[in-house]
């Protein structure tokens, strides 16, 4: 890939086929990897023979680094996250780390603070404020 | 999707996708990363015989989760070894190696049943199992396997479940 020298996650430089793709958090990933795992379990005795080491790995990590467990505060995060024209990226990010203050989200997703784009601190700020009002009521 | 002609029948879209599954979940590719799951069948195309051995060819388009770290991401990982040049910790699938150049110089190694690397005022200790937050700074991408160098020296990163840090 030619591309490669140039990718920078911190300047949004992740290839053309990873901006348009839907971006994932962990907890969405965890439930979409239950579900299918639940499934997994339906059809045989032993699911663990079924999946691949991959698979068993990705789960075990989404579960252990899933800020939300519920369904529906999991739903709310996207909601709320994708009022302030993010990228698919940066929404992940935050939605992942869970930045407490407006320098750490920052310092975790830089791009959200370049070339004119509408992201004043304030703004930034009320942004954090609904992602933990959010982990607070589930 | 390559497909023996012994899977032809009725169930001919289930066997693509079953053997779709066991031929692709897990693998990894540079430009895609690993390939988790598989969410979603698109669309299953006409299939076109191979000369000469009766093989099937069927063009698939599929959904799937992929799991692909850039350079530049922050992401959270698990450490699950610390030696004196560093240490290595997984996020899923993947390996990621924090030489103790990029560890801050404020932590020293410390060596024993469970090697660890402290601040000098004991408040901060990376060992086995820590989680830690830290930034990617290369990539590297084997044919079945992404390995990664991370840094944990910079604002905002380093040990997350530490209570003295939390």
């Amino acid at each position: 890939m030619s591309g490669e020298e140039e990718e920078n996650a911190a300047e949004l430089k992740i290839g053309d086929e990873f901006l348009k793709a839907k971006c994932l958090m962990n907890c969405e990933v965890a439930l979409i990897l239950e579900h299918k795992y639940e499934q997994l379990q339906q059809m045989s005795d032993d699911p663990m023979n079924q999946v691949s080491q991959v698979f068993e790995k990705s789960l075990q990590y989404v579960k252990r680094f899933s800020r939300y467990k519920n369904p529906d505060a999991v739903r709310q995060v996207r909601e709320i996250l994708s009022r302030y024209q993010l990228a698919e990226f940066e929404l992940c990010v935050l939605g992942n780390l869970c930045p407490e203050t407006v320098e750490e989200a920052i310092a975790m997703v830089p791009s959200i603070k370049t070339k004119g784009r509408a992201h004043d601190d304030e703004a930034i700020d009320k942004m954090l404020n609904d992602l933990s009002l959010i982990k607070k009521f589930e | 999707m390559q497909l023996h002609p012994r899977f032809f029948g009725r169930n001919l879209r289930e066997n693509i996708v079953s053997k779709l599954m066991k031929d692709v979940e897990g693998t990894c590719s540079g430009r895609h990363g690993f390939v988790v799951a598989i969410t979603g069948i698109e669309n299953i195309g006409k299939g076109l015989i191979r000369d000469g051995t009766g093989f099937v060819t069927f063009p698939v388009k599929y959904q799937c989760v992929v799991f692909r770290p850039f350079k530049g991401e922050i992401l959270e990982a698990v450490v699950t070894m610390v030696n004196k040049m560093g240490f290595f910790a997984e996020a899923g699938p993947v390996q990621i190696f924090v030489s103790n150049h990029l560890i801050p110089d404020d932590m020293e190694f410390q060596s024993g049943d469970m090697p660890n690397y402290t601040t000098s005022d004991g408040s901060v200790k990376i060992q086995k199992d820590s989680e830690v937050r830290l930034k990617i700074i290369g990539t590297r991408v084997d044919a079945t396997e992404i390995f990664c160098i991370g840094t944990i020296k910079d604002d905002f990163l380093g040990v997350i479940n530490d209570p003295a840090n939390a």
